[in-house]
């Protein structure tokens, strides 16, 4: 567990010590700032930011695998693996550790947003609902933990950053349609079971302020069966 | 304090070294031990298995067989126990470039286990014992190669293992960061148990107290380098050059020009026949028959010597290509 904080603490310091954490975050920053300005400041709108969830959940798609892709990838790329798989801790601590720092990552990324919510707060009347805007916050919390763990295992796999992302990408566009458009033509049989793969659909419940037991399990179970293929990975690695 | 036992391993591939099913047979079934306080050298030339059989050690590769213990932990079976009284320090000394000399350590310490000031007064330790005090807060990535590598030696030592394993420690260094490294290294040797891998003969013979040559994944011999020179080099031979025909002074000499009207002739003796005694002949011989000798010296074998013979594809009992030399007389030219 203390190996696990360890990695995880510095993994979140690396991200802030190169110019490419600090560009994600004033991306997605000014992103959901444009997006807050132009969809929900708006004489006559509602004082929801169902909207905002919605495309940062994108974003999100977008930015977390590029997050999680350099997390092995680049300890591959670099060698700095060796030291690391023979300091005294288990695979499964390097793991978690990894995504522990960008799932950290993720929550300094989110934090600045929640200025958005304030002003909404200080400009609508009557006041937005709370309630509905923590559950989006969680939507995007739990999207990002599925992606992110998504560019882990392409990162276990690669010392390529690139392919690391793209690969991660590309599984994850394959899910999306195999829960929606396969699932669609598939016998009946299967198309529940399709049904399930589908990360958007629990996401966007959550976004509308369903929070339900199934909304948040469903993205939490995906990613404790990412992480154990991530790990698999990794140790895949020492019989190469 | 380290036991290995017949461990194995292959990759995928084809060539030479092909075992069945295509695969290469990286290490094939190498044991040896390491008693406590034991500075062993291991010697290969590069492909020969060495870094294969130190991943394997470490715990960073699987092996396809064998057991590994290390401080009485089975490496295989209870790798986390084996690694905390494991030091290793990799080839070429992977590091994070954006990260501090002392960020580094402290990270290193911690990841042993070793919280709060303990991991910043351990990390200063092992800054101040690899001469990186003055680097501390510089960052890694624009340190020298030679400084780089001392980060790392700090990083394998920074919990104080009892067993420090380096692999190829000077490689990538100049000569000055060299001779350092091989310093600090022996300095290092002192207080525990450690295992060195190199292709540099000279900075194995000059640190190690034990050496095992290693060639085509297995261990070709075990012992002291001056045993491993005795056993496995050349015979020793008298070489001297006079102006004459060499055979004048010993008739079963061999003969080369050297130029400049000089001939170099080169003698061995006979079985039971001391080299010195020899010698002594030949520079009495000359004075009595007025030949002006330059050089007269007995040539021993040397490490590189049984080196360049055990990883040879086809070993024989003793090989005939003497190279290194101790100097019994020099004489000025034209003496007699």
């Amino acid at each position: 567990m203390i190996g696990t904080m360890v990695i995880a603490i510095r993994e979140l310091r690396s991200f802030f010590r190169l110019p490419v954490g600090w560009v994600v975050i004033a991306l997605f920053v000014l992103l959901m700032g444009a997006g807050f300005s132009v969809a929900i400041i708006q004489p006559g709108q509602p004082a929801t930011l169902r909207t905002l969830f919605g495309w940062g959940w994108w974003m999100m798609l977008v930015i977390a695998p590029a997050v999680s892709m350099r997390l092995l990838s680049e300890e591959l790329r670099a060698g700095t693996i060796e030291p690391l798989a023979t300091a005294p801790l288990g695979d499964l601590s390097i793991v978690l550790g990894k995504y522990l720092g960008g799932v950290l990552f993720l929550v300094c990324l989110l934090v600045p947003t929640a200025a958005y919510p304030i002003a909404l707060h200080l400009l609508s009347d009557p006041a937005p609902d709370i309630g509905p805007i923590l559950a989006g916050y969680l939507a995007l919390l739990l999207s990002g933990l599925v992606y992110l763990a998504f560019g882990l295992v392409g990162s276990a796999l690669t010392s390529s950053q690139t392919l690391a992302y793209l690969g991660s990408l590309l599984a994850i566009i394959g899910i999306w349609l195999l829960s929606t458009e396969v699932a669609d033509r598939a016998p009946e049989w299967l198309a529940p079971w399709l049904v399930r793969l589908d990360v958007g659909k629990p996401v966007a419940q959550l976004a509308r302020g369903e929070v339900t037991t199934t909304a948040i399990a469903g993205p939490l179970l995906g990613t404790i069966w990412l992480l154990c293929l991530a790990y698999v990975c990794l140790g895949w690695r020492r019989w190469r | 304090m380290i036991s290995v036992r017949e461990i194995r391993k292959t990759y995928p591939g084809g060539g030479p070294g092909a075992a069945g099913s295509g695969r290469v047979r990286a290490v094939d079934g190498i044991s040896f031990e390491l008693r406590a306080g034991e500075v062993v050298g291991l010697l290969g030339p590069n492909g020969a298995g060495k870094s294969t059989t130190i991943r394997m050690i470490t715990g960073y590769l699987g092996a396809d067989g064998g057991s590994v213990h290390i401080d009485g932990f089975d490496a295989f079976r209870a790798p986390v126990k084996a690694r905390r009284a494991t030091g290793y320090l990799p080839e070429h000394a992977p590091l994070y470039p954006e990260m501090t000399p002392l960020g580094y350590l402290r990270y290193r310490a911690r990841l042993c286990g070793r919280w709060g000031r303990s991991a910043g007064r351990l990390a200063e330790a092992a800054a101040s014992r690899c001469g990186l005090s003055e680097m501390l807060k510089r960052r890694i990535g624009r340190l020298s190669k030679g400084y780089r590598q001392r980060v790392g030696l700090a990083a394998a030592l920074v919990h104080e293992p009892r067993v420090l394993i380096l692999d190829e420690p000077a490689s990538g260094l100049d000569p000055v960061q060299i001779r350092e490294m091989r310093a600090l290294v022996r300095e290092l040797a002192q207080d525990r148990t450690m295992l060195l891998s190199s292709h540099i003969l000279d900075e194995v013979e000059r640190t190690c107290d034990r050496v095992m040559v290693i060639a085509r994944g297995k261990l070709r011999a075990d012992g002291t380098p001056t045993e491993l020179a005795e056993r496995f080099g050349p015979s020793p031979r008298v070489v001297f050059q006079c102006k004459s025909d060499p055979s004048v002074l010993d008739p079963r000499a061999t003969s080369s020009a050297t130029g400049g009207g000089w001939n170099e002739g080169r003698l061995e003796p006979l079985q039971g026949e001391d080299p010195r005694g020899l010698a002594e002949r030949i520079g009495a011989t000359a004075t009595k028959h007025g030949v002006a000798l330059r050089e007269l010296r007995i040539e021993t074998a040397t490490l590189e010597d049984a080196f360049i013979h055990l990883t040879d594809d086809a070993p024989q009992p003793r090989a005939k290509t003497p190279s290194g030399s101790r100097v019994l007389r020099a004489l000025p030219e034209g003496s007699r």
